[in-house]
């Protein structure tokens, strides 16, 4: 059954077109996977799900939550509520800077599920625990490592127990020794059954974890199917340009 | 007759006017600090208001903070001891039965003192707010957060750490306004020492006595203001990692 649908999502920076008419029906437990050349849009639609962008056409539903846009006043209320089901984690995680790994994973417990602090506390300690960071939990973010910092993100969006979890390329601001142990963690929650929409240009990474893989170019969904449809057969010329060029990249005389 | 140099400054005289102008040092910070919370208060909100350009609002708050910078602070002092009876005394014509001789002077003098440097402080608020990572803002709004609770959660907390040593300034620049306060008729160490120096005509002794006083106060105030700032910094080194 669809927990999510996007009907005809239209979303432009001034005259910049980036969501061409974006139709796309996610189901609960999916893994979708969402590739495409950068600058197609891929984040701005990771962001519109959860209006951190606000698309001018369009409909949003949510389980019982519909958005029509443009939103009106009355509406308001539909995008925190849609907020508090859906976690997000940002390509640059956005810790907060002055919180603790702990306090950064309680922040969204107490302010926005309003737990007792207790119960809090030990929701919060369970989630780190899950992400190996449990003895990082009096920590400040500049003080772990780009490796780790991700990590505690996804704790802080795991804690609230989203329907849904959106990744926007949670991997692309780190070292590439750096990149196994935040898979690792992204692959453990993958396989607890939870909902996840992932921006990725790990290639490999995509194909193995997602049931379902959207190409994204020119603003609109231009492949999707099984990993296997996409990464093989693309249907169109343009995913198959992208994908020879990305399998070239990894061709052995690119390395040295 | 040789005139001798304690017959123009005598340190004994000096150090024997300071217990007399201690025992006002209440007044002074009393002053200081109901006009400080004036002043933050005021201050944030101008600082919020031209921080999300609120509509009709924020004209109107960057032309008081032009008026308020525009002008000099004794200025506004006499405006507003002078100002506030007047303007009572119209609300009384028409109908009001406020008793103006009732409104200690105090009032006008934090009520001035607080507005002049909320103009101040405002700026201090207004740029540290806009240091507040756009990120973690966004973070917080993507968790279901409402506007008003990343204001109280995120952006207030942070800015405010980042205000700290502006808001350092901001209370010195009041105890030190303070001595303006005179003029509005309160006995504060200023006064008191027109009125000592006014019955032995020991002025000289008595504003260095003054400055000595005020030195030290805002010495203390820079100390403590090091130690919240340091309280509140996130520490150089990172915490040794539990054993789990
Ligand atoms: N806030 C913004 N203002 C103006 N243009 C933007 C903004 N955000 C994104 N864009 C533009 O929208 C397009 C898609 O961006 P984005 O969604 O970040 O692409 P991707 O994530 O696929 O790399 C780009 O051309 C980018 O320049
Ligand atoms: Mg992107």
């Amino acid at each position: 059954m669809a927990i999510l649908e996007l009907k005809d999502i239209h979303k432009s920076f001034q005259d910049n077109v980036v969501l061409d008419g974006i139709n796309l029906s996610v189901n609960k437990g999916d893994i979708v996977g969402i590739v495409g050349p950068s600058g197609t849009g891929k984040s701005t639609l990771l962001r519109s799900i959860n209006l951190l962008e606000r698309p001018e056409q369009g409909e949003i539903r949510f389980e019982d939550i519909t958005l029509n846009l443009p939103l009106k006043g009355k509406e308001r209320k539909s995008v925190t509520a849609l907020r508090k089901r859906i976690g997000m984690v940002f390509q640059k995680f956005y810790l907060f800077e002055h919180k603790t790994a702990l306090q950064n994973v309680m922040e969204g417990l107490i302010t926005v599920q309003k737990k007792p602090k207790k119960e809090t506390e030990q929701i919060a300690l369970d989630a780190l625990e899950k992400v190996g960071l449990k003895a990082w939990k009096n920590h400040y973010p500049k003080h772990m490592s780009g490796g780790q910092q991700p990590r505690v993100a996804i704790a802080r969006t795991l804690a609230m127990k989203p329907d849904i979890i959106l990744l926007d390329e949670p991997t692309s601001a780190l070292d590439p020794e750096l990149v196994t142990e935040v898979l690792t963690t992204i692959k453990a929650i993958a396989e607890q059954g939870y909902t996840m929409l992932l921006v990725s240009h790990e290639m490999d990474f995509v194909s193995k974890i997602s049931n379902r893989v959207l190409f994204l170019d020119g603003g609109k969904i231009i492949e999707d199917g099984t990993p296997e449809e996409v990464f093989r057969h693309p249907k169109s010329d343009r995913a198959k340009e992208f994908f020879d060029k990305m399998n070239k990249l990894k061709e052995p005389e690119f390395f040295i | 007759m040789d005139t001798k140099f304690s017959d123009y400054f005598s340190v004994k005289l000096m150090w024997s006017r300071i217990p007399y102008l201690v025992k006002k040092i209440p007044i002074t910070l009393e002053l200081a600090g109901l006009a400080f919370l004036v002043s933050i208060v005021i201050g944030l909100l101008i600082a919020v208001i031209r921080y999300k350009k609120v509509k009709i609002l924020s004209p109107i708050a960057t032309a008081f903070l032009s008026l308020m910078r525009g002008t000099p602070m004794l200025i506004q002092l006499y405006v507003a001891y002078y100002g506030i009876p007047a303007i009572l005394r119209i609300f009384n014509s028409w109908g009001a039965n406020i008793d103006v001789n009732v409104i200690p002077k105090m009032v006008y003098a934090f009520f001035a003192l607080g507005l002049y440097q909320a103009a101040f402080t405002s700026e201090t608020f207004r740029a540290a707010l806009e240091s507040v990572d756009k990120g973690e803002i966004e973070a917080a709004t993507a968790m279901g957060m409402t506007y008003g609770q990343v204001l109280r959660r995120i952006i207030v907390p942070e800015a405010l750490e980042n205000a700290l040593p502006g808001i350092c300034n901001s209370v010195i620049g009041l105890v030190k306004g303070t001595s303006l306060a005179s003029t509005c008729g309160i006995i504060e160490i200023t006064y008191q020492n027109q009125i000592l120096a006014g019955r032995d005509y020991r002025y000289l002794e008595g504003y260095v006595a003054l400055a000595i006083i005020y030195w030290i106060i805002t010495i203390i105030l820079e100390k403590i203001f090091k130690l919240v700032e340091k309280k509140f910094r996130i520490p150089e080194q990172p915490k040794t990692v539990e054993e789990v």
